[in-house]
C-alpha cells in the first residue's frame, strides 16, 4: 500500500485523525530535532525546540494553506523556535552576568553541564556555535541540510542575495574556527589525550 | 550583467571550495563524538510531544490561551480608552457655564437669601436634602434674582449667543426691560 503524502495526512488531522499527526512526526522529528540542535548547539534545548515544533504545528494546522511544503513550513517553524531560544538564552546570560540582577534569578547554568556540553561537542558544533544567530541558521540549512538557496529563503522569509552573502561570511569563519583549533590543538587529537 | 554573471560564478566557487574544505576539516573530527540520540529516544519524544499536544488542547489551557491573547488586551484596550476618554478628550471646555457657576458669582449675602427663602426650603428637610436642593431652582426664578441683584455683564461672558438670547429675554420678560 502506497503511503498517504503529506497532504493527505494533513487533511486526515484536519477530520480528527491524530494517528495521522504521529506518523508525520515519524516523519519529520529527526530532521527537525537535528536543524534545531545544530542551531542552538545541546541536546535539551534542541530536544525541547524540536517537541514545541510539532504542538505549534498542529496548533497552527488549520492555518496552513499548502503554498509551501509541510516540510518548509515545519522547517520555519523549527527554526523561529530556535533562534528564540538562543535569544533567551543570550538574556539570561546577560542578566545574570549583572551581579544586582543576578542574585534574584534562579541559577541556570550548572558548570559540569556546561564543561560537558563543550566537551562532548563536535569540533564543527563549536564553531557555530561562534556565528551570529541568522548566519547560524544559514550555515545549517545550507551546509547541512543541502537546501537551495530558494527553499532557505521561503523559510527564512529573506532575500537570496542576503543568504548567499551570510552563508559565505558563516563558511568563512567556520573554516577560520576549525584551521584554529586543529592548529592550537584543541582539536580532536588534543581530547584524546 | 556578464561582470556580474562572472562575479557570481567565482563566488560560487569560492563558496563551493571552501564548503569542502570545511568538510575535509570536520572529518578530523571522530562522528561519534556528536551523541546522536538512540532509537529508544525517537519514541519518547513521539510520546512526550502528544501528551505535550494533549495538555495544550486543554480546556483550561485554550481559555488561558485565550485569555493571554484576547480577554486580558481587550479589557486594558477598553480600560485606556475610557481613561483616554476621561482625561484627554480635545475640545471640552474646562469651565462649562452652569447655573450653579452664575449663581457661585453672586454675592455671598445674597445667596444666603435665596437659601433662605421659605417657599424653596421645606421645614422638614435635613441638611444633606437641603444641599441636594440648593441649586434646584426654576428658570424664572433665577431670572428673576438676576434681573434684581445678578451681574448678568460678567456671567454672559461664557455663555453661547442662545443662552444669552434666552436669558436676556427672560429678564426682558419679568424686569421689564426694553
Amino acid at each position: 500500500m502506497e503511503p498517504l503524502s503529506d497532504q493527505e495526512l494533513i487533511q486526515e488531522v484536519r477530520e480528527g485523525k491524530r494517528r495521522a499527526y504521529t506518523e508525520l512526526m515519524h516523519r519529520y522529528q529527526e530532521r527537525v530535532y537535528w536543524v534545531a540542535r545544530r542551531i542552538v548547539g545541546g541536546h535539551e534545548d534542541a530536544d525541547d525546540v524540536t517537541q514545541e515544533t510539532f504542538v505549534k504545528a498542529f496548533l497552527a494546522l488549520g492555518e496552513f494553506r499548502g503554498d509551501s511544503s509541510f516540510f518548509t513550513w515545519l522547517y520555519r517553524i523549527a527554526v523561529n523556535l530556535s533562534l528564540n531560544t538562543i535569544r533567551k538564552r543570550q538574556v539570561l546570560s546577560y542578566l545574570h552576568e549583572s551581579e544586582l540582577l543576578g542574585r534574584f534569578l534562579p541559577s541556570h547554568d550548572d558548570p559540569s553541564e556546561r564543561v560537558e556540553q563543550e566537551e562532548t561537542a563536535t569540533l564543527l558544533e563549536r564553531a557555530i556555535a561562534q556565528l551570529p544567530e541568522k548566519q547560524r541558521a544559514v550555515f545549517v540549512l545550507r551546509y547541512h541540510d543541502e537546501l537551495s538557496y530558494e527553499e532557505i529563503a521561503k523559510i527564512l522569509k529573506t532575500s537570496i542575495g542576503g543568504l548567499k552573502a551570510n552563508y559565505f561570511h558563516a563558511l568563512r569563519k567556520v573554516r577560520e574556527h576549525l584551521r584554529n583549533e586543529i592548529e592550537t590543538g584543541k582539536g580532536p587529537d588534543h581530547r584524546k589525550e | 550583467m556578464k561582470l556580474r554573471l562572472e562575479k557570481g560564478r567565482i563566488i560560487e566557487r569560492n563558496e563551493e571550495e571552501m564548503a569542502a574544505e570545511v568538510r575535509r576539516l570536520e572529518q578530523s573530527d571522530p562522528p561519534k563524538a556528536a551523541h546522536p540520540p538512540t532509537d529508544a529516544y525517537w519514541q519518547n519524544l513521539i510520546i512526550r510531544t502528544n501528551a505535550r499536544i494533549d495538555e495544550a488542547t486543554s480546556g483550561k489551557a485554550l481559555s488561558l490561551s485565550w485569555a493571554w491573547r484576547v480577554a486580558i488586551p481587550g479589557v486594558f484596550a477598553i480600560v485606556s480608552f475610557l481613561i483616554g476618554v476621561h482625561y484627554y478628550v480635545p475640545g471640552q471646555p474646562d469651565e462649562r457655564v452652569t447655573v450653579a457657576s452664575v449663581l457661585s458669582t453672586l454675592p455671598s449675602a445674597a445667596i444666603d437669601s435665596l437659601l433662605l427663602d421659605p417657599s424653596q426650603i421645606e421645614p422638614t428637610l435635613s441638611v444633606t436634602e437641603i444641599g441636594g436642593e440648593m441649586f434646584d431652582f426654576s428658570r424664572e426664578q433665577i431670572a428673576d434674582y438676576l434681573a434684581v441683584n445678578g451681574n448678568t455683564s460678567a456671567a454672559a461672558d461664557g455663555l453661547t449667543e442662545k443662552e444669552k438670547d434666552e436669558i436676556f429675554a427672560l429678564l426682558e420678560t419679568h424686569a421689564g426691560v426694553e
